[in-house]
């Protein structure tokens, strides 16, 4: 299986093109709210640059780290999840899996290649999200300090603030952290895949099965199940974010999600292994 | 190739019972059936996507599951309906996918093969917008490229038109007596079983229900046909001499194929007051007597 005829495939799908303009639909309606929400709140009273938090609080960077946020834990693990879906069981559903177990070529290697492909495509959209956004926070707001109040995004309960070459430098990290985090949801999506027959069964499944893993995770009945969901474990990049980082939180988390990823990839894998095709 | 004893069961239903197979280099050989006769699972089981429940198999003396990768260095498989990569062109198909396992396949190559099965003008399009009849094309050239020492074919000739047909037989002819390629080809169109393959395998609800030669099974059908001046007379004629017939026509009457030669039959008929206008050997189409075997095997 080579990585040059997934990657083909991948460009050539429509895949892509859906996942940049969903994104960016995303973005732009969060500047819109980040716009319209103080003025409609306020009935005007206040400038329109006014957050519902703070008007200090408002700046380019402030606004990509609302907009990451909110995109990491509700359309980026979607979109993880449909890439994952897509993989086994949209090529068992078509029948071209038979093109490729046909080929000399082994199943460890057919199933690995999809995946190095799909996690590289996740961190391609991980960064280009966290790039864009933070691109339009320059041009419609304009950067500045990075400053965390107590609030909506639960990351620190005193007022923090980060000058704004070290909060870009943090970003920097948020990515490749952000993007390890994903491999969880995907590796959980090639699970679903390898027992699914249909793509659309196996990217609603994997979709619907992570918003449910979500919300009992947030859901505070349930907060004894956290340490075993792996939608708990995910937003540990924030941290990166904090004045001092917590590092010893921050790789607990990430080797938790990275335990949660192994996991579902042998699972995944193991089944894809042993099933037949066409039974 | 060699099938001993195999069996395959899918919960209760026992889709292969006892099939046994055998494909030299140079062999072609056919596999028929009606639907459901167990054909596509004998396939999937000779390209190790399904384990057999009992029996041995063997491709070029590997396990076809245990061993899939070596099986597949010199084994070709063509599943139908042909399942193609519709973003991709032929030529990327042919590029990319004989590549696979590490095989380097030479511009020059794809090229002929594409000439070959009829797609040079349209190789860079992609196949989204291929007919079903070019895209058995792309997977005859598929299963092409690099040169196997065994195809094995699923429906190759559904879709194409008369002219392809041929052209398909011409190309499976010339590569097994140019390369010595062993090939094993499913179809329903028995004519074409008929003019191209050495031996055929017909199942019949997962059963062997005849191996051999296709002439072997018409053979089993030959009768020879009488058309005489009084028909009554010559049965009679014919019973003194234990030969049982039966009427077919007013003036036509039917024998086993060990009939006496005309030469004596004429003779004694004569002897008896019977013109005897027509002796005649008829046999079965391999159709008519593949339907008849099928009868038998469904009312035993």
């Amino acid at each position: 299986m080579s990585v040059r005829l997934e990657s083909l495939r991948l460009v050539r799908s429509r895949r892509p093109l859906v996942a940049a303009g969903a994104l960016l639909l995303f973005l732009v309606l969060m500047l819109v709210g980040f716009y319209t929400y103080a003025q409609s709140r306020t009935g005007g009273a206040a400038e329109f640059r006014y957050t519902f938090e703070n008007r200090s609080y408002f700046n380019g960077l402030t606004f990509a780290l609302y907009a990451f946020y909110f995109g990491f834990v509700l359309l980026l693990p979607i979109f993880a999840a449909t890439e994952g879906g897509a993989q086994l069981a949209g090529d068992t559903g078509a029948g071209t899996l038979a093109l490729f177990l046909t080929r000399p070529v082994s199943k460890a290697r057919l199933f690995f290649t999809r995946f190095l492909v799909a996690a590289g495509y996740t961190t391609l959209v991980t960064g280009l999200f966290l790039a864009v956004a933070l691109a339009l926070g320059l041009v419609a707001v304009g950067w500045g300090d990075l400053r965390l109040y107590p609030g909506v995004l639960q990351m620190t309960d005193r007022p923090q603030s980060l000058a704004q070459g070290e909060a870009l430098m943090r970003f920097a990290l948020v990515w490749p952290a952000a993007s390890l985090a994903l491999l969880a949801p995907l590796a959980f999506a090639f699970w679903i895949s390898s027992l699914a027959k249909s793509a659309v069964n196996a990217v609603s499944t994997a979709a619907a099965l992570y918003l449910v893993l979500y919300l009992v995770a947030e859901v505070h009945f349930f907060a004894e199940l956290r340490p075993w969901l792996f939608t708990s474990h995910a937003a540990y990049w924030r941290e990166l974010l904090q004045e001092t980082p917590d590092l010893e939180a921050l790789l607990r988390h990430a080797s938790a999600s990275l335990g949660f990823t192994c996991l579902f990839l042998a699972l995944a894998f193991r089944r894809f292994r042993r099933r037949e095709e066409g039974a | 190739m060699d099938v001993m004893a195999l069996e395959r069961r899918f919960g209760g239903r026992r889709a292969l019972v006892g099939v046994e197979l055998e494909v030299r280099a140079g062999e072609i050989v056919g596999l028929v059936g009606p639907n459901g006769s167990g054909k596509t699972t004998l396939l999937r089981v000779l390209a190790g996507m399904l384990r057999p429940t009992a029996g041995t198999v063997r491709v070029a003396g590997f396990e076809p599951v245990a061993e899939r990768e070596e099986v597949m260095r010199v084994a070709r498989f063509a599943f139908a309906p042909p399942a193609l990569l519709e973003n991709l062109s032929a030529r990327e198909h042919l590029e990319h996918l004989a590549a696979l396992g590490g095989g380097k396949v030479e511009r020059g190559e794809v090229a002929r093969v594409l000439a070959l099965v009829g797609l040079a003008e349209r190789a860079d399009e992609r196949v989204r917008a291929f007919s079903f009849g070019m895209r058995q094309r792309l997977a005859l050239a598929l299963a092409l490229v690099p040169r196997p020492r065994l195809l094995v074919l699923d429906e190759p000739t559904e879709g194409l038109d008369p002219l392809a047909v041929l052209e398909l037989r011409g190309i499976l002819a010339r590569l097994r007596a140019e390369h010595g390629l062993a090939i094993l080809l499913s179809s329903h169109l028995l004519i074409e079983i008929d003019q191209l393959v050495d031996r055929m395998l017909v199942l019949s609800e997962g059963r062997m229900l005849f191996t051999g030669r296709p002439a072997e099974l018409t053979a089993a059908s030959e009768r020879v046909r009488w058309r005489v001046s009084d028909a009554e007379r010559a049965i009679e004629l014919a019973a003194a001499r234990g030969l049982a017939g039966t009427r077919v026509g007013a003036d036509e009457l039917e024998f086993a194929a060990e009939c006496a030669p005309l030469a004596e039959v004429a003779e004694w008929l004569a002897r008896g007051g019977v013109e005897l206008h027509e002796y005649r050997r008829t046999r079965a189409t391999l159709e008519e007597a593949l339907r008849a075997r099928l009868g038998a095997e469904r009312s035993a």
